[in-house]
């Protein structure tokens, strides 16, 4: 199982858009990494580049070390799914599976033997004589799931491969497919763009926007230490609540009227840094609801949406619109004016140039 | 009685349905039968004149229940002018079969290349080649007669199934141009990773999923191929004539034996029918259906 590498890959279309900026990324042996971004971010380039099915405009892939940018397709042994499935239509269920044996001209019993241990593990033994056009969307992608892990691939490759999948189907298969690359150690890389969906497969996650990796790191480290405000605010649901501060002291901010208190880190960071176009960042969990009163920041409730446990609340302060998340038995009734107070420990502040005042120093943004 | 046991059945509404569009049902029936019939009544009067005896041909009136006999399919395929019309049956077949099997072979491959990679002047060259039909074929029957002249190839088999190729091609190519282009990229992306090379995916999914399209150009190739009849005419003699040259000869120098002329008529009709017939079944549409999302 290789180590991949992205060294200062580019992809640029004919048409000039470029989908992919110097991108470099190391996917550890055995890893499972997702690529998160909106769409049109440039992961499914990432992915269909590293497969062979896009040439590099500039840079190279390594596979432990060698290049493989120049090989073709069936040269790389990556195993790829698709978000549409991407089955034959002609062949059976079986014949799919083993179309990837058939093309290492494996003798007849051995694909045999292989196809059916996979279709055993994914539990679609009884669908192995229907044709794609007979199968629902979750058995679909399972045996888009079998075709590609039945040649034990170098790489695993997946393209928002639960896409057209309903909700709790999307969530029983995910697992599985954990299950499975966790049981067979294949170097994987799964492009999404719903961050649940990430969290619950991906050891490591790399955020991409507009062609560019914005951060790599686990979802906990994305969600507690975002490097840039696109992290901030792609990472976490509810969005993370942005806010325009102004700085009152070396080392204290306000936003409005309403004076904040930072802990030392980000006071130091503040200090660090002659920046005034400054915006405070935190999260709607560590935003609490209290009585209004004039030492805080105050707003009116415009907008309650009870989940399960708690409830999404949508302030309109004099300083711009805010999203709390409460517990549902202090549910505060539309039109009541609240005050609101931040958990200071978990602030965030972001430059002009939407860096992190307190994550990015030396780490130049990217990377 | 059907009616009666639906209405007990089903709910009043649904159970009216029926009743009410039954008139309208059996008219549909009637009409579509009287269609069929008119189309179908001068391929009866074909096939029932060649199977008939001279007397019973001429009889007034027409008699509608006869001994059938092959005599005249006999006269004609083996006596009327000398050698009878055997031989340009064959004509026919080997011409047929082989220049609707170049055109659905090399234009299957055309299509799939125009279809499926970029470079430059490919939209070009696809109308350029459909242009070469906006002529009437007459157009080209002089410069054509020429140049199968200076080749030697006059009244040769390989004469006629390259003109026939060349003409059916362009239809062939620029209609599976399109048949290849529906097919999902995704699909062949898919053969790619893999392990398939570009032309194993032609063969092995590109071609099993444009079967409909294949099958259909390769009936109406041969019906093109089968059918010809000027250039037929003008570039062969007797050793590579096909049917429709006999045929037309048949009606000027042997007067009118219409039993003989009827079955030679059955016999150009049959061949294009029963090929017809048995690629009928592959003309399965929406076998992409169901693949990708």
């Amino acid at each position: 199982m290789p180590r991949i590498e992205f060294s200062g890959v580019t992809k640029s279309y004919a048409d000039g858009t470029q989908a992919v900026a110097d991108l470099n990324l190391v996917v550890e042996d055995g890893e499972f990494l997702c690529l998160l971004g909106p769409s049109g971010c440039g992961k499914s380039s990432t992915i269909r580049v590293l497969a062979g099915l896009e040439a590099v405009s500039e840079g190279m892939v390594l596979a432990d070390g060698h290049r493989i940018d120049h090989l073709p397709p069936q040269a790389r042994d990556c195993a790829m799914i698709f978000e549409n499935y991407a089955l034959y239509p002609h062949l059976t269920a079986f014949e799919n599976i083993a179309m990837p044996l058939r093309a290492r001209r494996l003798p007849a019993q051995d694909v045999e033997r292989r196809v059916m241990e996979i279709a055993r593990m994914l539990r679609i033994e009884p669908l192995m004589a229907r044709r794609p056009s007979r199968l629902s969307g979750g058995e679909k992608q399972r045996v888009g799931v079998a075709r590609a892990l039945v040649r034990e691939p170098a790489m695993f490759l997946m393209d928002e491969p639960l896409g057209h999948l309903e909700a709790y189907l999307r969530v029983e298969l995910r697992a599985e497919i954990r299950r499975l690359q966790e049981r067979l150690v294949i170097t994987t890389i799964y492009v999404t763009h719903d961050q649940g969906e990430a969290a619950a497969v991906a050891d490591r996650i790399a955020v991409m926007s507009a062609g560019r990796l914005q951060q790599v790191g686990s979802f906990l480290d994305l969600l507690d230490r975002p490097l840039n405000r696109f992290v901030a605010e792609f990472i976490g649901e509810p969005p993370m609540v942005f806010l325009p501060v102004h700085r009152v002291t070396a080392d204290s901010l306000a936003v409005k009227d309403v004076q904040i208190r930072l802990p030392e880190p980000l006071a130091a960071a503040l200090r660090a840094t002659d920046d005034c176009n400054l915006t405070l960042g935190v999260r709607p969990n560590d935003i609490s609801i209290v009585t209004p009163a004039p030492e805080r920041l105050n707003g009116e409730v415009v907008l309650v949406q009870p989940q399960g446990g708690h409830a999404i609340v949508g302030v309109e302060t004099s300083a711009g619109p805010a999203t709390v998340v409460v517990p549902s038995d202090v549910r505060p009734a539309a039109g009541t004016i609240v005050g609101l107070v931040f958990e200071s420990e978990a602030l965030h502040l972001f430059d002009s140039a939407a860096r992190s005042l307190l994550h990015s120093r030396g780490e130049g943004g990217g990377g | 009685m059907t009616v009666a046991r639906i209405r007990n059945k089903a709910p009043v509404e649904r159970a009216r349905q029926p009743a009410g569009a039954w008139p309208i049902g059996a008219l549909r029936y009637l009409v579509a039968a009287v269609f069929t019939g008119f189309c179908l009544f001068p391929f009866y009067v074909i096939v029932t004149t060649a199977l008939k005896t001279e007397t019973n041909i001429f009889a007034w009136p027409p008699v509608w229940v006869f001994k059938p006999t092959l005599q005249s399919f006999y006269n004609a395929l083996f006596v009327f002018g000398g050698r009878g019309a055997i031989s340009y049956l064959i004509n026919s077949i080997v011409i047929s079969a082989v220049s609707t099997f170049l055109a659905v072979v090399l234009g299957a491959m055309a299509a799939y290349g125009l279809a499926r990679f970029s470079f430059a002047g490919n939209r070009q060259l696809a109308f350029w080649i459909l242009s070469t039909r906006f002529a009437p074929p007459v157009a080209f029957v002089v410069p054509i007669y020429i140049m199968v002249q200076r080749a030697g190839l006059l009244d040769s088999h390989i004469a006629l199934i390259l003109i026939y190729t060349a003409m059916n091609l362009s239809l062939v190519v620029w209609i599976l141009r399109g048949f290849f282009a529906e097919i999902p990229i995704e699909i062949e992306e898919a053969a790619l990773v893999d392990g398939y090379s570009q032309l194993q995916i032609f063969w092995r999914v590109a071609l099993p999923l444009v079967r409909p399209g294949i099958v259909s150009m390769a009936i109406l190739s041969a019906i093109f191929s089968w059918n010809e009849f000027l250039y037929a005419m003008v570039l062969t003699q007797s050793r590579a004539a096909t049917l429709p040259v006999y045929l037309a000869g048949f009606s000027n120098s042997m007067g009118l034996a219409w039993g003989e002329y009827m079955a030679v008529g059955t016999m150009a009709v049959l061949p294009i029918l029963v090929f017809t017939f048995a690629l009928q079944k592959h003309l399965v549409r929406g076998l992409t259906f169901g693949a990708v999302k």
